[in-house]
């Protein structure tokens, strides 16, 4: 259902030849920086990770001051808790797996607060492949990485895909679920703008099972990313499952990744 | 429920019943008709020059009547850019007169002609509204020289556009979506075309457009914030017409003629846009399989049964195409068709009967060779309507009527054909009956004291078929049941008091109050700044409660130099309540739990218009100023405080200049300007996935910068000619080429990856326009 997409597209043409784009410089003030977690729990040992920083004023430049001596733990289905240690300043680690079907829980205490979020990690589809596809919008062809993968039948599926070309992640945030295609074997295209594939270059895809809430949360930050001509009226922070509120996202999930040259 | 709404439709029939019978007068009433064309003229003013009050406005269909005792009097009747009748009347039984203005008087003429237009809008208690002759409309620019009504109702004070060059409007802070858009009493939804750039209404095929801000006669029901009626030209009954415009964007034609001289009419009017066919003439492929374009046929016919008959058909049909050939293509627009007997009963009572049927539909789609599919979505309207208009005496003239309206909306439809990775679904619709009754008395209470009050009655049941779930505050689902077709889900019955007073000062000068509730069922979820064919419709449920508005408004009129100038200003205070919106990160898309993903809250508007407008003369025209404020208050954002709405705008200022230069030049211009929308900035940035991300911290808290613009226009009439008439038209848009900010995005410093930064996005520059209309 990339349909959005290339009514986007063409209306991004249509409004090119008219519009006229401009940097500008605007006063956004000072807010006090925000905490932000980071959570990360895979099937995989080496996924634990909890990385805990703070906001910074737009006009700085992006470096964002990472928040040491956090007390960070995950609580399991059993109860029993896996404490994570600082590796490096804002960065927590543990060495432990998730299990698919199983809900964790993130304890962070940082700044006074202890912050909790709940997330379910499902059950691992397969990424079956990846190919290269040519994708023609108003007579112009570009490489576009298509990923196929089993979607499976009567339940609800939320994926993440994360693409690397050369060790450099993509600028943009890809997101699917099932509610067209429950139980579809399914070609997924990456649309993007931000690097041009070239022959030779070593694109990676990462994909992740994710929770719904964790859907919600990427794709409403993938939606306001495509602002431009038909841009969200209202820009918001994403929903996420932390109480008490806090930016950033506790995302128990799969990971499978994939790599294929561009030829 | 239903039994309050029966009974209260019998007191509509038998309330004034015995009013009727107590007054011993004569009647005269008949139809004010052009005498050229044949067309009814609405508004038009009829008075007895002896009595010293009274006097009538011609009805929507053209007809008036007055009352009198016995005697000889002389019937005076007047209509902005026609020629004043003066007739004498010998009454002494009921009598009826057909009375044909001559027209096509210039504007310059009236000003000499002596014979002016009452002071209507100092005496008229009805407020808050404007009524437009599309000789005005016609002089304003607008951009591409596609002349539009509804972007010269973006003109007056309490009007905002919802973007540059857009057709979407807000009305003193309502939503664009809280408009009731008319079309021979039709409801157009998406009014209009490729984005909101064009509207759906063709100009050559439009008679008269009215636009109420506030004080809504009881007549009109369905939306929050105003109601903007327009009608159709009937045809000329008299001779056979060709005009048409060719344009920079469109080209249009209309014909028109007598089915049978002086008994019945048609109009037939066509505009398409041919951007697409240069597309023609590109050298790549692609570019030619492209298609992008919009039509609307605007269609009518009259046929004059008796003389107390009359039969109207009028339709609309409009679509707009966007494609790539073999990729994927998307349309959508909007059929409307409009049955109508006006029947006379006798010289007091006039119906108008109309069965109305109104559809808006959206289809993408997709013709990949391994992913084909379509997405259809439609809403769909049945009405069935009553309008009376009773006569009384000179002091009282009743409006009472009864409105069926059955409701389908369908939200999407996914059908694959061939091979698609997708699944075929289907959203169940959803049926509505929206039942209202309503009863008006426009009260000439004495010499200085004038109302029009009246009750309007609205019950509205969600129906059956479908499976009703019900969630809780928190989203979640609580119950869900499956209804049988036609079985009553849920009910709403709504009473909509509506009152408008006028007390003249002097013959110059008036104050006027109005006090009006307004009810809606039909809400619509839209997720993006321009007018989207995606929007969502969705109705009043067990989930979500009818909207309500209830506006209170002051005014002072005042006309001088003999009416020339009109001057008025208004203040108003609009409460709002039962307002939908999304919620953050919501899936509006094919959805059937879409009312899980919705919050509800409320809203205020209060502002302040004052308006100036110089009526006739070789300089005509009008300046407005509005000072507003828009705020809304949802439990779920900006921690359940008010926020500025995105369509608040603090001040507004526009004005509107034609000026007849000799006997062929018309010039004109227009300058707008207004305090910036209102919008969410970040106002910091931190990383999550590897990714800059930007932190909102207030819902709509920065604004864009200030908007302002001056068209340009100029019309050149060819020499006069015994059948042929030409003119040309010439147009500026954004004549000193400001940059108005359309809007404002945020991304990554591509020169600079460790920076953000901000990129204005500004739409039209100067755009300028040339039209040749023709007439023979």
């Amino acid at each position: 259902m990339k349909i959005s997409y290339k009514l986007a597209a063409i209306l991004l043409i249509g409004v090119s030849i008219i519009s006229c784009k401009k940097v500008i410089e605007l006063n956004l003030g000072n807010t006090p920086p925000q905490l932000v977690i980071e959570g990360n729990l895979t099937d995989a040992r080496g996924g634990a990770i909890v990385t805990i920083s703070q906001s910074v004023a737009f006009d700085n430049t992006n470096t964002f001051p990472p928040v040491s001596g956090a007390i960070v733990k995950v609580i399991d289905y059993n109860g029993t808790a896996h404490n994570f240690t600082e590796r490096t300043p804002g960065t927590y680690s543990s060495n432990f797996a998730g299990a698919y079907e199983s809900s964790y829980t993130l304890q962070v205490q940082a700044n006074g607060q202890t912050y909790t979020a709940v997330s379910t990690m499902p059950y691992y589809v397969n990424l079956d492949s990846l190919s290269v596809t040519e994708q023609g919008i108003a007579g112009k062809t570009t490489k576009t990485i298509a990923v196929y993968y089993q979607d499976p039948p009567n339940e609800n599926n939320q994926y993440r895909l994360v693409m690397t070309v050369n060790g450099v992640e993509v600028n943009k945030i890809f997101t699917r679920n099932d509610q067209f295609s429950d139980g579809r074997a399914v070609q997924a295209l990456l649309y993007e703008d931000d690097i041009t594939l070239k022959t030779g270059d070593n694109v990676i895809v990462e994909m992740q099972c994710i929770d719904p809430t964790i859907y919600t949360y990427w794709n409403t930050l993938s939606k306001q990313q495509e602002n431009g001509f038909n841009n969200s009226a209202t820009p918001s922070n994403p929903p996420n499952n932390f109480t008490p509120n806090v930016l950033g996202y506790f995302s128990a999930h799969t990971s499978q990744r994939r790599s294929i040259i561009i030829p | 429920m239903h039994k309050t709404f029966y009974a209260f439709l019998l007191g509509c029939c038998l309330l004034y019943a015995p009013a009727a019978i107590a007054q011993k007068k004569y009647t005269i009433s008949g139809t004010v008709k052009d005498v050229a064309t044949g067309e009814t003229l609405i508004g038009a003013t009829v008075k007895l020059q002896e009595l010293q009050q009274g006097g009538a406005a011609t009805n929507a269909y053209g007809f008036f009547s007055l009352s009198a005792p016995v005697g000889d009097f002389t019937l005076v009747v007047t209509y902005v850019g026609y020629q004043t009748i003066t007739q004498p009347i010998k009454l002494d039984k009921n009598v009826q007169v057909n009375i044909l203005l001559t027209g096509g008087s210039s504007l310059k003429e009236i000003s000499i002609s002596g014979n002016r237009p009452k002071n209507e809008n100092v005496e008229n208690p009805q407020m808050g509204v404007t009524r437009f002759d599309m000789a005005q409309i016609n002089n304003v620019p607008v951009i591409f020289g596609e002349k539009d009504v509804l972007k010269t109702i973006q003109l007056l004070p309490g009007v905002k556009s919802t973007g540059d060059g857009n057709t979407g409007f807000y009305v003193r802070g309502g939503g664009s979506d809280q408009n009731l858009i008319l079309l021979d009493e039709a409801i157009v939804y998406n009014a209009s075309h490729l984005f909101g750039f064009f509207s759906t209404f063709n100009s050559d095929a439009i008679k008269d457009v009215s636009l109420y801000k506030g004080g809504m006669p009881a007549q009109y029901g369905g939306r929050l914030s105003s109601v903007v009626d327009i009608k159709m030209l009937d045809g000329n009954d008299k001779e056979y017409t060709v005009q048409g415009g060719i344009g920079l964007i469109a080209s249009r034609i209309k014909v028109e003629g007598p089915i049978v001289k002086n008994k019945g009419s048609f109009m037939f009017s066509v505009r398409r846009t041919y951007a697409d066919l240069f597309l023609k003439l590109s050298p790549d492929s692609t570019t030619r399989g492209a298609s992008i374009y919009f039509y609307d046929i605007n269609a009518k016919a009259n046929y004059h049964l008796d003389d107390k008959n009359t039969l109207y058909l009028s339709g609309y049909f409009g679509k707009d195409v966007l494609g790539l050939k073999d990729n994927f293509g998307t349309n959508w627009g909007n059929q409307t068709a409009t049955l109508r007997l006006n029947h006379i009963f006798n010289s007091k009572l006039f119906l108008n009967t109309s069965f109305i049927y109104s559809d808006y539909n959206f289809v993408v789609q997709s013709f990949s060779p391994n992913n084909s599919f379509k997405v259809t979505s439609k809403i769909r309207d049945f009405n069935l309507k009553e309008d009376f208009e009773y006569f009384i005496n000179n002091k009282n003239t009743l409006s009472f009527g009864i409105n069926f309206t059955h409701h389908t909306i369908s939200p999407g439809n996914v059908d694959i054909f061939g091979d698609a990775n997708i699944n075929t679904k289907s959203i169940q619709s959803r049926y509505g009956l929206e039942n209202s009754a309503y009863i008006s008395d426009d009260w000439h209470a004495t010499n200085k004291l004038n109302f029009l009050y009246g009750l309007r009655l609205t019950a509205f049941s969600l129906l059956g078929p479908g499976t009703i779930t019900t969630y809780d505050a928190n989203d979640a689902a609580i119950s869900s049941a499956n209804y049988t077709s036609g079985q009553f889900v849920k009910n709403y019955l709504n009473p909509e008091p509506r009152i408008s007073m006028s007390y003249i000062l002097n013959e110059q000068s008036s104050v006027k109050a109005s006090y009006n509730r307004n009810t809606q069922n039909i809400h619509l979820l839209s997720n993006s700044t321009a007018s989207s064919p995606t929007d969502l419709y969705i109705m009043s449920s067990n989930n979500i409660k009818p909207g309500i508005a209830d506006q209170a408004a002051l005014g002072y009129f005042r006309n001088s130099k003999d009416n020339m100038y009109e001057f008025s200003t208004e203040i108003y205070y609009k409460w709002l309540q039962n307002q939908v919106d999304y919620k953050n990160g919501a899936q509006l898309l094919a959805n059937q739990d879409v009312e899980s993903q919705l919050v509800y809250g409320k809203g205020r508007a209060y502002g302040l218009e004052v308006f100036l407008k110089k009526k006739y003369g070789d300089f005509n025209g009008w300046i407005g100023y509005t000072l507003s404020k828009t705020e809304n208050k949802f439990d779920a954002i900006n921690n359940g405080n008010y926020f500025a709405a995105t369509q608040d705008r603090i001040h507004d200022i526009s004005a509107v200049g034609i000026y007849k230069w000799g006997k062929r030049w018309t010039l004109s211009g227009t300058f707008v300007y207004g305090t910036g929308n209102a919008v969410t900035y970040p106002h910091g940035k931190y990383i999550v996935g590897g990714l800059t991300t930007f932190y909102y911290p207030n819902r709509n808290a920065d604004r864009l910068p200030p908007y302002s613009r001056l068209d340009l226009g100029a019309t050149l009439e060819g020499k006069p000619h015994k059948r042929f008439h030409s003119s040309w038209t010439f147009g500026i848009f954004n004549a000193y080429n400001r940059k108005n900010p359309y809007t404002v995005s945020f991304e990554n410093n591509p020169n600079d990856p460790t920076r953000t930064q901000a990129v204005e996005t500004s739409l039209f520059g100067i755009v300028p326009s040339v039209t040749y209309n023709f007439t023979f």
